[in-house]
């Protein structure tokens, strides 16, 4: 446990050595932000709601959603396995006291941690205060939203490591990052709420985990259900972060034996 | 000169044939690239689809405007980014010292023997995008709109390959300069929806210093006769200009950086 938690640290800490880039990195959050803001405000055009969901509560999604639930770093996480595997560093990543989906886990935290405090927390301050934040439904939806994040984070770290872990088989991380992408940006509920896609679209997005990662913690954020069904969506979610650890533990007991080590 | 675009030919062709030595993972590579750029537009058809329209475009328009963006970038991307967004590595492990010393620009030697061939995902989603939403769309097709539509793509690629330039040239004084596409990625997605949706500081950015909205917004605006703000009845003329004023800026730049170039390697 404590490698698990100095990886997090020594990651958190790499990630702060690069100021210039960090700056870089909280104006491109700006401009992603306002982009999500400007799409909605010129979708809703001069009506204060619309399908039953308000702009400012579009607004508060596209916040919240873009910053703290956003899914696109993750991939980074493929790329990272496909450039170990690729490099020959996978050798060496075997041979470290935490196994290797622990250390990408990890790894993978403690650059979230970083982005969430001195990145998203800044974004949402500032985009905030110009356009405007909802609070929680309540102080149980709050709660409730916590353990979603939490989930979330769990469902998206476990999604990226076990598709990277495909790379042992693949050879192509590239497009396997690619593909990720492509998914995560529509079932994730990123951009788009799956209250406003297609009833049989919005069957399929409900059927998979993909949804916990944005639109199920938004979704009881802003208090479209009720606590009950909130819990029982937190419930519905541990369950999917679960059986995605499996999953990850069951590739990753296949994979090592794809490994040949040659050289030293 | 027949002699140096003899040699950048030579390069392109090695480039490709070497790809081409992988052609499943080549094919896979298009799919994938497609597939994920498939499903942030399948995002805005889905609020297009809802809401009917963005800012007063409706899908067909959104689908040319996408396919204009995406098969633009492609064109230019191919020649650039994969390339000098190497930069950062070029500079700091050396390898740009040796590229000094060889009988070829470095700029021209590192674009063509680095031919990029996998953005086909990109021009069959782009020209796919195009060739579904012309006929949806009442443009009347004179000479003086098939001329912005190719020069407005070739101004487009031109863009993306000056824009891409300039960030990779900023190496040559920084070092670490990778991070800064980045911030250009993040304000090219913002580019592949209709200006007029943005803030007016945005909208300014993006018709002046970060010329990106020329890539597609304003050459398909006049296609389609909407209004472009700020630009008027010079859109058209603008949108073709924008892409070899770009070149001229990044060409200026990147000699400017290569003037200062003090070596980074060790």
């Amino acid at each position: 446990m404590s490698a698990f938690l100095a990886l997090i640290r020594a990651a958190f800490r790499r990630e702060a050595e690069h100021r210039s880039r960090n700056i870089i990195r909280i104006l491109g959050g700006l401009v992603e932000i306002l982009a999500r803001i400007s799409i909605w405000q010129a979708a809703f055009g001069a009506h204060p709601s619309l399908y039953g969901i308000t702009l400012s509560q579009m607004i508060t999604y596209a916040l919240i959603g873009g910053t703290v639930l956003s899914s696109w770093d993750a991939t980074m996480i493929v790329r990272d396995v496909g450039a170990t595997i690729r490099t020959g560093a996978i050798g060496s990543s075997l041979l470290r006291p935490v196994g290797y989906p622990l250390m990408l886990l990890a790894e993978q935290l403690g650059v979230r941690f970083f982005d969430w405090l001195l990145v998203s927390a800044p974004v949402i301050v500032i985009m905030g205060l110009i356009y405007g934040i909802e609070p929680p439904a309540s102080l149980g939806h709050a709660l409730l939203f916590l353990g979603h994040v939490v989930v979330s984070l769990a469902i998206l770290m476990t999604t990226a490591i076990l598709i990277g872990l495909l790379s042992f088989w693949v050879f192509d991380a590239h497009s396997l990052e690619w593909f990720m992408r492509g998914l995560l940006a529509v079932l994730s509920g990123g951009l788009v709420p799956i209250w406003f896609f297609p009833s049989g679209f919005a069957q399929v997005a409900h059927a998979l985990p993909f949804s916990w990662i944005t639109y199920q913690p938004m979704a009881v954020y802003l208090g479209e259900r009720d606590l009950a069904a909130s819990a029982l969506s937190l419930a519905a979610g541990s369950g999917w972060a679960v059986v995605l650890g499996l999953g990850v533990a069951f590739v990753w007991s296949r994979a090592c034996g794809q490994v040949v080590v040659q050289g030293g | 000169m027949r002699e140096t675009l003899s040699l950048l030919v030579y390069l392109v062709r090695l480039r490709v044939r070497t790809r081409l030595e992988f052609r499943a993972s080549l094919v896979i590579a298009w799919v994938a690239q497609a597939f994920g750029y498939a499903g942030v537009f399948t995002q805005i058809w889905l609020i297009l689809t809802r809401f009917e329209n963005v800012g007063g475009w409706t899908w067909p328009q959104m689908a040319l405007l996408l396919g204009f963006h995406t098969l633009g970038y492609a064109l230019g991307a191919c020649f650039t980014l994969v390339q000098l967004r190497r930069m950062e590595e070029i500079v700091l492990g050396g390898e740009f010292d040796t590229l000094l010393v060889r009988p070829l620009n470095p700029w021209a030697y590192l674009v063509f023997s680095g031919f990029n061939i996998e953005y086909g995902g990109h021009v069959v989603l782009g020209a796919g995008l195009i060739a579904w939403a012309l006929p949806q769309l009442s443009i009347v097709w004179t000479p003086e709109a098939l001329v912005l539509f190719g020069g407005g793509l070739v101004s487009a690629a031109l863009i993306t390959a000056s824009m891409i330039t300039i960030i990779g040239a900023c190496a040559m004084l920084l070092g670490r300069a990778r991070y800064l596409f980045g911030i250009y990625f993040d304000f090219w997605e913002l580019s592949r929806y209709p200006a007029s949706i943005f803030a007016a500081p945005f909208q300014i950015a993006l018709l002046s210093v970060i010329p990106l909205a020329y890539m597609a917004y304003v050459p398909v605006s006049v296609l389609l006769a909407r209004p472009v703000p700020y630009l008027g009845a010079a859109a058209e003329m603008a949108a073709l200009a924008a892409g070899p004023l770009s070149v001229i800026v990044a060409a200026a730049f990147w000699r400017f950086c290569l003037d200062r170039y003090q070596g980074g390697g060790g």
